[in-house]
C-alpha cells in the first residue's frame, strides 16, 4: 500500500482520533494526556509536511470518501462527482503545514500552561477537534463539507474559549463569538444550499466548471465573502476577536490564529477556484481591497491605546489580516488581465501568501510570549508590568524577533511579505501602498510601547520573584521562533519552495477543476 | 536559498542586510570600547542623572505607563479615537449588527453593478 496516496484522509484522521480518544487517555493521568496532545499534535505536523510534498512532486491530490475506489472521483457512467471529495493542492497543502506548525507549537505550549487547572481531558479533545476543524476547511473539496468543517471548528473554539468557564469575561467572549459565527454559518449554509439548487452539485471545481454569473451566484458570493470575511476577522465584522483571543488559553490562542488562516483560505477559494474569471465585476476584489485597508488601518489604530496585551494583540491581528486581504484582493483585481498579472498582479499574490505563513508564525509566537508572561506574573494588563528582560531573557529574545517581524522590519520575513504587498498595490494605487506603509509605522510603535512598558525600565517589586517559563514552553515558542529566521534568512528559497506552487495553485482554476473532473474520465 | 528576492520593481537581498548588520556591529562595539573604564564606583560619577531632578528612590515612581504612552498621538486624533472607540460597544447585537450590515451593503451593490 502506497501511504501518501491516502495523506489527504490521514491529516484529518490523525487529530479526529486524538479528540476521541482524550478522554479514554485521560484516565491515564496527566503524563499520558501531554504525551497523546503533543504526540498527536506531531503526528498531524508529519503528516502535513508529508502531504506538501507529495502534492510539489506529483500536483494536485484527491480523495474520494465512500466511493468504491478512493482515487477515482468520477466513477464510470458518472458525469458529476457526487461522492464527498478532499482536493489538495499546492495552495491547500501551504495551509495544512502552516497550520499544523502552530497546532504543535500550541500543544507543546500548553503542557506547562495548562498544567495546573482541571478538565484538561476535554481541552486536549476540543484542542484536537479544532485541529481537525481547521485542517479540514484546507483539505476538502466540497462546499457542504466546508460548512461541517466551519462547524466543528467553531464548536471547539466556542468551548476552549469559554474553558476557564469560572471567568465571566471568558463565557461572555465566547457567546460574542458563537453569536456572530452561527449566523455566519446559516449564511454559509444558505449559500452552499442555493448552489446545490441551481447546479446539482456541492463540488467546489465541479461547480467551478459550469458557473455562470446571474443574480443567485452574485448573492452567493456575497454571502460567502461576507461570512469568511467576519471568521477571519476584517473590519468591521471583526469586534468579536480580541474578547475571543484575550480571553482564550494562550496555547488556544495561538491556534485560533490558524484558524482564522482557514477561513482566509476558504474566502480566496470561493475568489479564485470557484468564480475565478467568471466573477467578472471588479466589485468584490475592490471590496477585498477597501475591506483589507480598512482593517489594516483601524486595526493598529485600536491596538496602539489598548493595554491589556493580548488584546492589543488581537488588535493587531485584525490589521495583519488586512494586508493579506489586499495582496490577494490586488491579484484578483487583475486574474483576467494576463498583462498585468505578469506586471504585478502574481507578485501580490505571492505577498499575500507569503504574508499567511509569516503571520500565522509569528502572530502565534506573540500569543506565546504573551502567555508567557501571564504565565510567570499572573498579569495580562501592560500598566503593571515592568523590567521583565532580566528576568524572562529568553521569552524576551522570541518576543523582539516576533516583533521586529510583524511590524515589517528589514531583514525579518514579514519585512519581505509587505515589501512585495508595497510595491504591486504600488502599482495599482499608490494611496493603497501608502495606507500599507503608515500602518507598519504604528505596528511598530505598538510594539515599541509593549517592548518598552514591559520588559525594559525599572523592575516592579511586585515582579521580583518572576523566573524564566518552563523548558516545554520555550520549546513551543522555539518551534515558531526557527520558522520566523528561516524565512528571513533565506527568503528567496521560502519563496520558491513554499510560496510561489501555493501561489500558482491559487490562481490555476483549471487545473483545479481538471483534477476531479478528469478523474476516472 | 541566499538570492535575492526580485518583486518587480526592485530586489531585496537578506544577505548584503546581514553583511551590513555585522559591519555595523562591529563600528558600533568598537566605539563602545573606546569608553573609560577608569570612573569611580560608588561616587557621583556612577549616579543617573535625571534632567537635574532629584532620582527616586524606587524606579517604579518614574515609570510611565502603557496607558499613558503616545498620549500626545491620541489628544491630537481625539475625535477620531472618540468615534472608533465608540464604535466598539462591545455589545453582542452592535457586533452582528455591524457584520449584517457589511453584508447587506454588499448586496446591494453587487447586484447594482
Amino acid at each position: 500500500m502506497n501511504w501518501n496516496e491516502h495523506l489527504p484522509a490521514l491529516i484529518l484522521i490523525i487529530p479526529l482520533f486524538g479528540a476521541f480518544i482524550a478522554p479514554v487517555c485521560s484516565l491515564g493521568g496527566k503524563t499520558a494526556r501531554n504525551i497523546l496532545l503533543v504526540a498527536i499534535s506531531f503526528l498531524t505536523l508529519i503528516v502535513a509536511f508529508m502531504l506538501w510534498r507529495h502534492v510539489l512532486a506529483n500536483g494536485i491530490s484527491y480523495y474520494v470518501m465512500g466511493g468504491d475506489k478512493f482515487n477515482l472521483s468520477l466513477p464510470s457512467g458518472m458525469a458529476l462527482p457526487v461522492r464527498i471529495i478532499l482536493e489538495v493542492d499546492a495552495f491547500s497543502a501551504f495551509m495544512a503545514l502552516c497550520g499544523a506548525i502552530v497546532s504543535f507549537a500550541g500543544a507543546l505550549f500548553s503542557v506547562n500552561y495548562m498544567n495546573r487547572f482541571t478538565g484538561m481531558g476535554r481541552f486536549v479533545s476540543l484542542y484536537c477537534l479544532l485541529t481537525a476543524g481547521m485542517i479540514g476547511m484546507m483539505v476538502t473539496g466540497d462546499i457542504f463539507n466546508f460548512f461541517i468543517f466551519i462547524e466543528i471548528s467553531s464548536i471547539a473554539s466556542f468551548g476552549l474559549i469559554a474553558f476557564w468557564r469560572d471567568k465571566p469575561t471568558a463565557i461572555e467572549a465566547s457567546f460574542k463569538y458563537a453569536l456572530i459565527s452561527q449566523v455566519g454559518s446559516m449564511f454559509i449554509l444558505i449559500a452552499a444550499g442555493a448552489l446545490y439548487g441551481r447546479y446539482n452539485m456541492l463540488n467546489m471545481a465541479a461547480i467551478g466548471s459550469v458557473l455562470k454569473m446571474g443574480s443567485m451566484e452574485k448573492l452567493v458570493l456575497v454571502f460567502l465573502v461576507g461570512s469568511l470575511a467576519m471568521k477571519c476577522g476584517t473590519f468591521p465584522m471583526h469586534m468579536w476577536l480580541p474578547d475571543a483571543y484575550a480571553e482564550a488559553p494562550t496555547g488556544v490562542t495561538c491556534l485560533l490564529v490558524a484558524v482564522s488562516q482557514a477561513s482566509l483560505y476558504g474566502l480566496m477559494r470561493v475568489c479564485f477556484s470557484i468564480y475565478g474569471a467568471t466573477m467578472g465585476s471588479s466589485f468584490i476584489p475592490w471590496m477585498l481591497i477597501v475591506f483589507g485597508l480598512a482593517s489594516m488601518f483601524f486595526g493598529v489604530s485600536m491596538a496602539v491605546v489598548q493595554h491589556e496585551i493580548k488584546r492589543l494583540m488581537g488588535y493587531h491581528s485584525v490589521s495583519q489580516v488586512g494586508y493579506m486581504l489586499l495582496g490577494l484582493g490586488v491579484g484578483l483585481l487583475v486574474l483576467d488581465d494576463a498583462r498585468a498579472m505578469a506586471d504585478y498582479g502574481f507578485t501580490a499574490i505571492k505577498g499575500g501568501v507569503f504574508h499567511i505563513f509569516n503571520y500565522t508564525m509569528y502572530k502565534a509566537l506573540l500569543f506565546l510570549t504573551a502567555g508567557a508572561i501571564y504565565y510567570a506574573t499572573g498579569k495580562k494588563d501592560l500598566n503593571e508590568m515592568g523590567g521583565l528582560a532580566r528576568r524572562m531573557p529568553y521569552t524576551t529574545f522570541m518576543f523582539v524577533i516576533a516583533a521586529a517581524a510583524i511590524s515589517g522590519l528589514p531583514p525579518f520575513n514579514g519585512f519581505v511579505s509587505k515589501l512585495l504587498i508595497y510595491e504591486s498595490s504600488f502599482a495599482v494605487h499608490p494611496f493603497l501602498a501608502v495606507v500599507a506603509l503608515v500602518t507598519s509605522v504604528l505596528t511598530l510603535a505598538s510594539f515599541v510601547k509593549v517592548f518598552q512598558t514591559a520588559f525594559l525600565g525599572p523592575e516592579k517589586s511586585s515582579l521580583a520573584k518572576v523566573q524564566e517559563v518552563p523548558a516545554a514552553m520555550l520549546i513551543g515558542m522555539v518551534v515558531l521562533t526557527a520558522a520566523i529566521l528561516g524565512a528571513s534568512l533565506f527568503p528567496s528559497w521560502t519563496l520558491s519552495t513554499l510560496v510561489e506552487p501555493a501561489a500558482r495553485a491559487l490562481v490555476d482554476q483549471s487545473g483545479y477543476i481538471g483534477a476531479i473532473l478528469g478523474g476516472g474520465m | 536559498m541566499w538570492g535575492k528576492v526580485y518583486t518587480g520593481f526592485g530586489y531585496w537581498d537578506a544577505s548584503a542586510w546581514i553583511l551590513f548588520f555585522f559591519i555595523a556591529a562591529f563600528f558600533t562595539l568598537w566605539l563602545r570600547s573606546q569608553g573609560r573604564s577608569d570612573y569611580k564606583k560608588g561616587t557621583d560619577q556612577d549616579e543617573i542623572y535625571w534632567s537635574g531632578n532629584e532620582v527616586p528612590e524606587d524606579g517604579e515612581d518614574i515609570t510611565v505607563p502603557a496607558s499613558s504612552a503616545y498620549w500626545g498621538f491620541r489628544k491630537a486624533l481625539e475625535p477620531f479615537y472618540k468615534g472608533l472607540l465608540g464604535m466598539h460597544t462591545g455589545i453582542a447585537t452592535d457586533i452582528v449588527g455591524y457584520y449584517v450590515i457589511a453584508v447587506a451593503f454588499l448586496a446591494v451593490f453587487i447586484l447594482l453593478v
